[in-house]
């Protein structure tokens, strides 16, 4: 009874629902343009609401933080530049959909799968969180590792035409994704010496520069071609549709709330690997991924509304942050005087409930905000070019400034955004670039950490995996993925092995 | 949009270009630390630019292979005046932002570009210009507090004393 | 439209006239050396609010991360010395000479507040066969090249303190590098590593739940957080030399910033870190006030930089001879 009472706190007090209201809408336009990160949201509010109860600090940034994560699917879907990491994968199929005049239609679909994921996670979060932190501090150094190896798989269905041309992608982002000193050594890699390159590449800056500026210098070619018209008189989706996709969404979901709820990986990840789950499961789509698949855009806005719940899990059971959001909500709270901790939740039960009751109600709004403001928001694509490109440009820039108030990310950010350019002009995909500077330090570190810990040998490193089940489980996972499904595999060796089977 | 199946100008120099990256990056990657052990900060980026180098030399041949599209031009079709323009505009833009300052570069930089884009006349787009640039002032600098590069423009000092005409 | 011209107007000229008796007439800016819900950060935005209160204007606060905070403190030196750009930073920056990360250090900056400083814990899983330091060592001589101990970058607290008890004994372990205490702390409740020095406020309520132990306390007297845990003097009096020593948190200004500014900011600072709220705060967190300024910041920074430079020398973490920078023997 307790349990509900403190789940409705912030359902009964105007103040409260207003908050979580307000929250919820800042955090979809927040998400919803690059460069302004929910991280960075979420800790200027820290300041913001110092003086405040910290029940009403919390609405206000619980809300920031739904809606955040939601928000990076509208530009992604509309503009081709996602908002936020976690977008990536809805932009593959979110941005041809606009692209037929079915912008409407997309971000309704995207809204409903979201908040349905968005409350898979809280389910999860209420009903299992002791039991999934527990699993979740069971990985390994070496259990990662495969996590990350089984995201590079990804590039397989993220290349599109040349497979070769994914791996080199796949293979510089991974790259990429190692410039700086390294953080186990210290030591400098591909820094030339030269101080602004120690913390590496942003991210960002280069989702900002493949995506965002790429994207735009390639509009150029079509600047007398006349804008596409946006059909929005449907946006609720049809009910069929609901009712085709609603397994699949589910299963991205709960894959989603699994990484979500892993420290060290959030929705940027979970919604690759929700894009590759679809594209793998769905045998005959109606209409083939990268081309505006329904399947390509409600299976990442599912996993990544998902992780949110997931991150709260290891959060609020364990006081180990789940994602960058969740850990600068540990900041919060200590400023505000409460202990995030193991603890926390025998010393402040009313802190749990609170913050589920919290999130639902900020994903009922994610549902009302998402749904209402699409035909203002369709617009955005029918401006005329000459004036939407220079705004582009213009954020693209602002953006990469905001992530470290640096003019170096700038500079990366023109950097990749010319060489997007090219690789789009000579039809490279830009997927597997993004996914590889996000995959590169989860598997290389925690490769180098596997490898140590054996001190060096890799004969137990490989008999230990089968000591343990996950590690078994997550193994035998990536040798039938790549066997299986592939293009290395039933492309390219499959063939010439039967081939050479055959001659001899 | 030509068919897939042909070579646009270009690609040819393009994907020698990444071979040459990818040696470059490999090597080093190389000196990091060398082939000393296999959990040393060199062995993933190795391993990388390995993937690169190989898929590069592999693109590089399947594309020398491919039959070369006709009546395409590299200044017209790969990269026309206008994104080249662009281009250099954006460059040109990053470098004077730290001296010149937020306000005065963006400034320059939406007329000029929307300017060559959208071809209105110059009021409009002065207009134009001046609207996004105060939107995007309020929404990352008074807002979001991110402190833009001030350059020139003693924009700190203009701020407060606005602050002290508001109390 | 005119008056704005003329204020617009009567702000350049101010600009250029600016005296500073009137100092702060305009907002304030904080670079933090460490990201967004780090430790450096959550103090720093715990206390700006109360400074700002005291000196009427805004402290925007900004992170800037890389370089382990040489960036941060790189840019802070190269803006104007007029107290209008604070570094907020913890000890690193010490630590930059000796590891070849800068050659700009704490002594090229003015010391506004050494706020707080951490005390250095040792914590192990919980299953481990060792409870203190004695046990440990022992067993670790027992069993050389099995322990795993967890640190993070060269450098970093956890590879000074290691530094420290590896001058006093012979130790031979497998050593896991992490990026961040965080990650490691993690690490440790899931069995990929057994022991690692860490900060006792960022353990310290995973020890409360039980899902650590504390085996070590790095300082000559105990702590009221530990009550039971014996400094590490007790087992290793070698290590008196050293102690106390921690990894802090300060404000500071370039050199050169006019002292009416130095003087209001220190004032500003030092009755802000008073506030009954903040020390609560740090308390909870298990970090203990310093709020000093002036000579007793300055001896308080030179210290720690003499016995944290030689360390890492010594012990072979850095390799560039701390005696070269004129940095005395502690």
């Amino acid at each position: 009874m307790d349990a509900l009472s403190y789940f409705a706190t912030s359902w009964v007090s105007p103040e409260l629902f207003g908050l979580t209201a307000l929250g919820t809408f800042l955090g979809i336009y927040i998400g919803a343009i690059p460069g302004l990160s929910v991280t960075m949201a979420v800790s200027i509010l820290i300041s913001f609401t110092f003086s405040w109860d910290v029940n009403n600090a919390l609405c206000l940034m619980v809300g920031v933080y739904m809606g955040g994560v939601y928000g990076g699917s509208r530009t992604a879907i509309l503009l081709n530049i996602p908002g936020a990491p976690s977008a990536i994968a809805t932009a593959l199929d979110g941005y041809p959909l606009a692209q037929k005049g079915l912008a409407g239609e997309a971000i309704g679909l995207s809204t409903v799968m979201s908040v349905i994921g968005g409350f898979v996670g809280i389910i999860v979060l209420a009903l299992a969180a002791p039991t999934v932190s527990k699993f979740a501090i069971t990985f390994q150094p070496r259990d990662y590792m495969m996590l990350g190896i089984l995201g590079i798989t990804l590039v397989g269905s993220l290349s599109g035409g040349s497979l070769a041309k994914g791996i080199f992608a796949g293979a510089l982002g991974l790259l990429v994704g190692t410039v700086g000193l390294d953080p186990m050594t210290a030591q400098e890699r591909f820094t030339f010496g030269d101080v602004n390159l120690w913390n590496g590449i942003n991210p960002v800056a280069v989702m900002i520069g493949m995506f965002g500026v790429g994207e735009a210098l390639h509009q150029l070619h079509y600047m007398d071609k006349t804008v596409v018209k946006q059909k929005i008189n449907r946006i609720l989706p049809k009910l069929s549709d609901l009712k085709k996709y609603l397994p699949l969404s589910l299963q991205s979901s709960l894959l989603g709330v699994i990484i979500g709820a892993l420290p060290g990986t959030g929705g940027d990840i979970a919604a690759l690997m929700a894009y590759d789950h679809a594209k793998r499961i769905t045998k005959n789509p109606k209409v083939p991924f990268g081309e505006g698949a329904k399947e390509g855009l409600i299976a990442p806005e599912s996993a990544n509304n998902a992780a949110v719940g997931g991150a709260y899990i290891p959060m609020l059971t364990l006081g180990i942050p789940g994602d960058a959001v969740t850990a600068v909500f540990i900041g919060a709270l200590f400023i505000h005087g409460l202990n995030p901790g193991p603890l926390l939740l025998t010393e402040q039960p009313h802190m749990f409930w609170f913050t589920v009751g919290n999130l639902t109600l900020s994903n009922i709004f994610v549902l009302i905000f998402g749904l209402t403001g699409i035909k203002i928001f369709s617009k955005i694509v029918e401006c005329p070019k000459g004036i939407l490109i220079p705004i582009i440009f213009l954020l693209s820039i602002v953006g990469s400034y905001a992530i470290n108030n640096s003019i170096v990310d700038i500079w990366w950010m023109l950097a990749f955004g010319i060489l997007g350019y090219f690789m789009r002009l000579y039809r490279f995909p830009v997927g597997p670039v993004i996914l590889g500077v996000i995959l590169s330090s989860l598997t290389d570190q925690n490769w180098r950490r596997a490898i140590l810990s054996e001190r060096g040998d890799l004969g137990p490193f490989f008999a230990h995996i089968f000591t343990s089940p996950l590690s078994t489980v997550l193994f035998l996972a990536i040798v039938w993925i790549f066997f299986t499904q592939t293009p290395i595999w039933t492309k390219m060796l499959k063939p010439r092995l039967f081939r050479k089977k055959s001659s001899t | 949009m030509s068919s897939p199946s042909l070579r646009k100008p270009g690609e040819v120099v393009f994907s020698l270009l990444l071979v040459v990256f990818s040696l470059f990056v490999f090597w080093q990657a190389y000196k990091i630390a060398g082939f000393s052990s296999m959990s040393s900060a060199g062995a993933f980026p190795m391993a990388a630019s390995f993937a690169m180098l190989l898929s590069s030399c592999f693109i590089f041949v399947k594309t020398l292979r491919t039959p070369k599209a006709q009546g395409m031009r590299f200044f017209y079709h790969c990269l026309p005046p206008v994104v080249a323009f662009i281009m250099a505009i954006i460059l040109i833009y990053a470098v004077l932002l730290n001296s010149v300052g937020f306000t005065l570069t963006s400034f320059a930089f939406l007329f000029i570009c929307i300017q060559t884009l959208h071809r209105r006349s110059p009021f409009y787009t002065f207009a134009l210009s001046l609207i996004t640039l105060i939107v995007v002032y309020i929404v990352f600098r008074l807002i979001f507090q991110v402190v833009l590069p001030e350059g020139i423009v003693p924009e700190d000092r203009v701020i407060a004393v606005i602050k002290s005409l508001w109390s | 439209m005119k008056k704005t011209v003329l204020t617009l107007l009567t702000a350049l000229s101010l600009s250029s006239t600016a005296s500073f008796a009137a100092y702060p007439d305009k907002d304030i800016q904080g670079i933090i050396q460490w990201g967004a819900g780090g430790s450096t950060d959550t103090v720093m935005r715990s206390i700006a609010p109360h400074v700002e209160k005291l000196l009427g204007t805004d402290i925007i606060l900004t992170n800037k991360t890389g370089g382990v905070g040489a960036i941060a403190t790189k840019y802070v030196y190269a803006k104007r010395a007029d107290g209008y750009t604070l570094l907020m930073g913890a000890e690193n920056p010490q630590m930059y000479k000796v590891l070849g990360l800068g050659k700009i250090d704490y002594s090229d900056m003015i010391p506004i507040d050494i706020l707080a400083r951490g005390t250095p814990i040792i914590v192990a899983n919980s299953n481990a066969p060792y409870n203190n330091m004695e046990e440990f060592l022992d067993y670790l001589h027992n069993h050389p090249d099995q322990v795993k101990i967890g640190s993070t970058g060269k450098g970093g607290m956890t590879s000074l303190v290691l530094a420290m008890l590896k001058s006093q004994t012979k130790m031979n372990y497998i050593s896991i590098p992490y990026n961040g205490d965080g990650p490691a702390l993690t690490a440790i409740q899931s069995g990929a590593i057994d022991v690692m020095p860490a900060v006792l406020g960022a353990a310290i309520e995973q020890v409360k739940a039980g899902r650590m132990k504390v085996i070590g306390l790095i300082d000559n007297e105990p702590n009221k957080l530990l009550p039971n845990i014996k400094p590490v003097t007790d087992t290793l009096p070698g290590m008196k030399k050293y102690l106390p020593w921690g990894p802090f948190f300060g404000v500071f200004v370039k050199k050169g910033t006019p002292k009416v500014a130095v003087e209001k900011l220190q004032t500003a600072f030092h009755k802000a870190a008073l506030n009954p709220d903040f020390i609560k705060l740090m308390d909870k967190r298990g970090y203990s006030i310093l709020n000093i300024s002036g000579k007793k910041a300055r001896n308080f920074l030179d210290s720690y930089r003499s016995t944290s430079s030689w360390l890492a020398y010594e012990g072979g973490v850095a390799k560039i001879s701390p005696a070269k920078f004129g940095i005395p023997k502690p």
